[in-house]
């Protein structure tokens, strides 16, 4: 019995060898470990032998299983390491196919570029306001200084809206599309007492339309009202805006300029982004670009928003974002940004 | 506003022209254009003819030996015949590109004789249409000098943008004055002492103003013995150099005085006004008058008119009328020179749509002080252009002297105002040059008088834009805002914007941006054009109605992609529908309800191309539906449901609302297939419409966690025959109603119809998770749970359990 304790292990042995699979390891087990197996027939055999035999081969079959489980769990190792050697050198799926699904959605350019400036003010801690597009002239014109048969009213071409379609208590009066977010700066201050510092950005209309105009566009609008609110604030806040927006070498400059609603009032143009300053065709070799009408609050404005010029200063601009937007993304022609093709859109 | 720089230095020294053009345009005076109408010719010069002799080769040429000035002449070999030896010429030299040619001047033989350049015609110069021979130039021309100036074309014109407020900047003078401010140089005025006839000018014509509030004042002269002719060159060149077209000796004075004064002035036909009387009244109804562009036109009562005895002459501060015109045949003069309300001439203008230069400098304002300067500086011109007398005297009718407007400057409020402190001398520096004269001082502040030319100014704010701008804006520091006490948290509807994009990004949605306004059709097609707020002049029907959905643009947007071959598209748009208020005439209640909302059209292939993992699938319904939950669940409004609801915009079949605590949040469905006609429109557009304040209101911007719990969830599945109608919600309502408290979710995971069914029905079945907050629960309790959900789903929904 010794005997065939000793050759099972070396025949086992010689067995595994032999294996290639799980599956062939797990029949050696079985054959020599299973229930049914030759081990457990010796060991049935044992029942038979005296105490002192039995004890002996009992500590002899118990070593040979051990030796047994032993030479099988190495085994096991080794056709599982040479499997996983012979996965990892076999075939390879097409890495080059596109992913699955589930595309991701892209924005407008004008809205992207609407919420980077709305984030740049709100760094300098400006509010975002808004305000009705269908507004009374009154709120679009006559409150920001703009009466009644004053030639700055021919600046910007407005549509009016049809008296039979407003509500009826507004039929007496002339109703616009708003042509600018300014209307929105009375809205406010009417609103809110100061200090405000604030912007108001949104869709705003002009009864034009050729390759550098569209009939709807939009702007932001900026208010800053407190007592002895300054022209270096205004230049100082756009200023720090450019830089945000388009750069840390980006300069500005303030040409004196006419909006009724601000006095003094000031284009300001920014060092062309393209050449850095030195001429190119997209500023006309003038080295800047012209980006918004801007200045200090006209007091006749603060009058009509019931705000006491003795009592306070402030500053406003307005600039349009479809400009910004063109020289950021290098988009040449303005209307293509209002056919919404869906090559357009999903590029951005 | 074109401004001559030749003409602009007989009043001011004026600096290389790239300065004068930036100084101006900091300033505020934007120079928009610098014009050089005589760099076309550079390389022509003044040649002059000292023979021409037969080509030997050729019958039509001649060979000419011109001098231009050196010790050798040159030779030319010229086509024209219409020179004599002597005359004076532009000869265009070897090298010189003429405007309109492709190749320079060569040196190079003509018919076998060497010629060293080319005798042009007016034509050749581009100077205009005349061919016949070369363009012969005045005896006077400097030998060699370039033609530019011989001709009058050395000059350099600025187009001026002159901002509304600018009326006095409309003249040469006005310029004049603003540069001398800039440099610091003195203004030189040119004076205007009349030789005046014996003859009193009151004893031809009278002047009665009937409305003097629009008419303001109103000053004649009389010239009599006029000869009408072509005006002398200079002035010719002056007037085509600021774009107006010469007419006669006449007509060009007035237009060359309003050039350089700013002031609008009208010569009539002393012989064709009847009565010895000018009437300034406004108009009788009806009333007609035919202007100089040989239009009638009807007037109306609130028109201005300058009218003699019987009838309408001018239509005040617009236009003149034919029947006074001046002609090739008047001798006599009258010569007028007003000051209208500007609201008059403006309406005037807009009604007859005629804007005119005089028309757009009295909107403006004028210098009612000028008046008799001007008219006298006219008048001396008539007479010294076309002879004649000046009569003495002028007929002014000023029944309410302007009185000059003063404004009070506090020293201190520059420097706050500006941010930087000005010394008071430059201050009044500034002003006074700018004709401002000082009234009143004390030591903080001064008050000063406002030049009449500058009605755009009335308080110290436009003081003080005067001083900053001619002083530079570029002087004012650059600094920050000072900081601020508060800052609120930022606003609901800015964060929840955010969300819906970033939830439609997700979703695989491009935004699109479209006009507000849209194509009455566009809306009908959605039965939406009821009530709808329309444009009063729109620039087409396509755009003359406000949207009252946002349908009526992503639909579009949808047909035409698919007409340019997408496979697929998912667009949105975040924007607002309009609609009138009835609210509207309390406070400051807007005219309209604009309510922002979402929107979005799915079409086509499901991820916009087709792909090789979705082969060819379409979105359906439940791509909209699932950019809806999106929604919901970046918003965290938790239980809303979408449940089957008829509307004019959608395909019964698939057809629903959104709706969360009994509030309606939108709606959702496949594209009407009427609508679809409508709009020509391919099949199968999923929509969907949110309307964001009712979002705002039921999100839950900040989501509260909940505690996870510790038990694990038994998982078991039931499978459900039912009716083909039967909502799958009602199922997974009622299993989640009977299976209180232990099942904590049901899940749909197929739904299959199909023969093996039965016609009619459809399978579905969810996975269920059940679970206890406070225990592992026993696989009894389970089962028993289980066997009453199926139970009473059978019993209840007349159901079959199924596997």
């Amino acid at each position: 019995m010794q005997d065939r304790l000793k050759a099972l292990a070396a025949q086992a042995k010689g067995e595994l060898d032999l294996a290639l699979s799980r599956d062939a390891v797990d029949q050696v087990r079985v054959k020599y470990l299973g229930k049914k197996g030759e081990l457990s027939q010796i060991q049935a055999g044992m029942a038979k032998l005296a105490v002192e035999a039995r004890k002996a081969l009992g500590a002899a079959s118990n070593a040979a299983k051990a030796e047994l489980e032993s030479l099988l769990q190495r085994a096991v190792v080794r056709v599982e390491e040479a499997q996983l050697e012979a996965e990892l050198k076999g075939p390879k799926i097409d890495v080059t196919l596109p992913g699955r699904g589930s595309r991701f959605g892209h924005r407008h350019p004008v809205s992207q570029t609407l919420d980077d400036m709305c984030a740049v003010f709100a760094g300098l801690g400006f509010a975002i306001e808004e305000g009705p597009e269908i507004e009374l002239d009154w709120f679009n014109f006559e409150a920001l200084n703009l009466p009644v048969d004053h030639p700055a009213r021919d600046m910007q071409d407005t549509f009016y809206l049809e008296p039979q379609t407003l509500p009826e208590a507004a039929r007496a009066k002339p109703v616009v599309l708003r042509t600018h977010t300014s209307p929105v700066q009375i809205r406010t201050m009417l609103a809110q007492k100061p200090p405000i510092r604030a912007i108001m950005p949104g869709r705003v209309y002009r009864r034009d339309s050729d390759q550098t105009h569209t009939p709807m566009f939009h702007q932001i609008e900026g208010l800053m009202v407190d007592r002895q609110v300054s022209f270096a604030e205004l230049k100082g806040t756009l200023a720090a805006f450019a830089r945000a927006f388009f750069g840390p070498k980006a300069k500005t400059r303030f040409r004196p300029s006419f909006f009724p609603f601000t006095e003094p009032s000031a284009e300001v143009d920014v060092s062309c982004v393209f050449c850095g300053g030195k001429g190119c065709r997209v500023c006309k070799q003038t080295g800047w670009i012209e980006v918004l009408g801007s200045g200090m609050v006209h007091p006749n404005v603060f009058r009509h928003a019931g705000y006491d010029p003795s009592q306070v200063t402030g500053f406003a601009f307005g600039m349009g974002v479809e400009r910004l937007t063109m020289l950021r993304h290098g988009i040449d022609d303005l209307r293509t940004m209002f056919e919404n093709d869906y090559r357009f859109v999903s590029q951005f | 506003m074109k401004i001559s720089l030749n003409w602009l230095k007989d009043y001011v020294e004026l600096p290389p022209a790239e300065e004068l053009a930036s100084r101006l345009t900091m300033a505020g005076l934007e120079v928009e254009k610098i014009d050089r109408p005589g760099a076309a010719l550079a390389g022509v010069v003044v040649a002059q003819i000292l023979e021409s002799t037969k080509h030997p080769n050729a019958d039509k040429l001649s060979v000419t030996k011109v001098s231009v000035g050196g010790a050798t002449p040159l030779q030319i070999v010229c086509g024209a015949k219409n020179y004599k030896v002597g005359d004076k010429v532009p000869l265009a030299m070897v090298g010189t590109l003429l405007p309109g040619a492709k190749e320079p001047i060569r040196q190079a033989p003509l018919r076998g004789v060497e010629s060293s350049g080319m005798l042009c015609s007016a034509r050749e110069l581009g100077l205009s249409q005349e061919h016949e021979g070369l363009l012969i130039l005045d005896a006077a021309s400097e030998l060699g000098a370039p033609v530019a100036k011989a001709v009058g074309l050395d000059d350099v014109v600025f187009e001026l943008n002159v901002t509304p407020n600018r009326g006095d900047a409309l003249s040469h003078l006005g310029v004049a004055r603003e540069v001398a401010t800039l440099l610091g140089s003195p203004l030189r005025v040119p004076s205007t002492p009349v030789a005046e006839g014996a003859k009193a000018a009151s004893s031809q014509i009278a002047i009665r103003i009937d409305d003097r509030s629009r008419c303001l004042r109103y000053a004649a002269r009389v010239i009599e013995g006029v000869t009408v002719r072509p005006s002398p060159r200079w002035m010719q060149e002056r007037l085509s150099a600021c774009g107006m077209r010469a007419i006669n000796n006449l007509v060009d004075v007035t237009n060359y005085v309003m050039l350089e004064w700013g002031q609008p002035l009208h010569a009539f036909d002393l012989d064709h006004i009847g009565g010895a009387e000018i009437v300034v009244r406004t108009a009788k109804a009806g009333e007609r008058l035919t202007t100089l562009d040989d239009k009638e036109r009807v007037l109306e009562a609130e028109d201005l008119l300058i009218c003699d005895a019987k009838s309408p002459l001018v239509l005040a501060g617009v236009m003149g009328g034919a029947s006074s015109e001046v002609t090739g045949t008047t001798t006599r003069v009258l010569l007028e020179c007003a000051s209208f309300q500007p609201v008059t001439v403006r309406r005037s203008s807009k009604r007859h749509a005629l804007k005119t230069e005089s028309s757009h400098r009295f909107e403006r304002g004028t210098d009612i002080s000028l008046v008799p300067q001007v008219l006298d500086r006219a008048a001396v011109l008539i007479a010294e252009l076309g002879g004649g007398t000046v009569l003495a005297g002028r007929v002014d009718v000023y029944p309410a002297p302007k009185v000059a407007t003063e404004v009070t400057l506090e020293v201190a409020k520059v420097a706050q105002v500006l941010g930087v402190e000005v010394p008071q001398a430059e201050c009044e520096r500034i002003l006074t040059a700018l004709g401002f004269t000082r009234a009143a001082a004390t030591g903080a502040s001064s008050t000063w008088r406002v030049p009449f030319s500058r009605g755009d100014v009335s308080g110290p704010e436009d003081l003080i834009e005067e001083i900053a701008r001619i002083r530079g804006y570029e002087l004012i520091p650059e600094v920050l805002p000072r900081g601020q006490g508060e800052m609120g948290p930022e606003r609901r509807r800015s964060s929840v914007g955010r969300r819906l994009r970033a939830a439609m990004a997700g979703q695989g949605l491009d935004e699109v941006v479209n006009y507000s306004f849209v194509a009455p059709a566009e809306l009908d097609a959605f039965e939406a054009g009821a009530g709808a707020v329309a444009v009063a002049n729109p620039l087409s029907v396509e755009q003359s109605v406000m949207r009252t959905t946002l349908f009526a643009g992503l639909v579009p947007n949808v047909a035409r992609s698919a007409r340019h071959q997408a496979a697929g598209v998912r667009f949105y748009e975040l924007a607002r529908t309009y609609r009138p208020n009835e609210a509207f005439g309390q406070g400051t209640t807007p005219v309209a309800v604009e309510r922002l909302t979402l929107a979005g059209a799915l079409w086509g292939a499901r991820e916009g191309v087709t792909s090789w993992t979705a082969k060819d699938a379409k979105v359906d319904f439940y791509d909209a539906r699932a950019a809806v939950e999106a929604v919901l669940s970046a918003l965290h409004i938790e239980g809303a449901t979408i449940e089957p609801k008829d509307s004019p915009w959608y395909h019964p079949r698939a057809s629903a609302e959104v709706r969360h605590q009994g509030r309606v949040l939108g709606s959702l469905g496949e594209l009407h297939p009427r609508a679809m006609k409508r709009l020509d429109a391919p099949a199968g557009i999923f929509l969907f419409e949110l309307d964001v304040e009712a979002l705002e209101a039921q999100a839950h911007l900040v989501a509260q966690a909940t505690a996870l719990s510790t038990f694990p969830p038994v998982l078991r599945d039931l499978a459900l025959l039912v009716e083909q109608s039967m909502p799958a919600d009602t199922v997974r309502a009622l299993i989640l109603e009977v299976g209180r408290p232990l099942v904590h979710d049901a899940r749909v995971f197929d739904v299959y119809t199909g023969h093996q069914v039965g016609e009619g029905r459809k399978n579905l079945a969810f996975a269920l998770t059940y679970r206890a907050g406070d225990r592992t629960l026993t696989d009894a309790e389970v089962v028993e749970a289980h066997q009453k959900i199926v139970l009473e789903l059978t019993r209840r929904l007349k159901g079959e359990l199924r596997g």
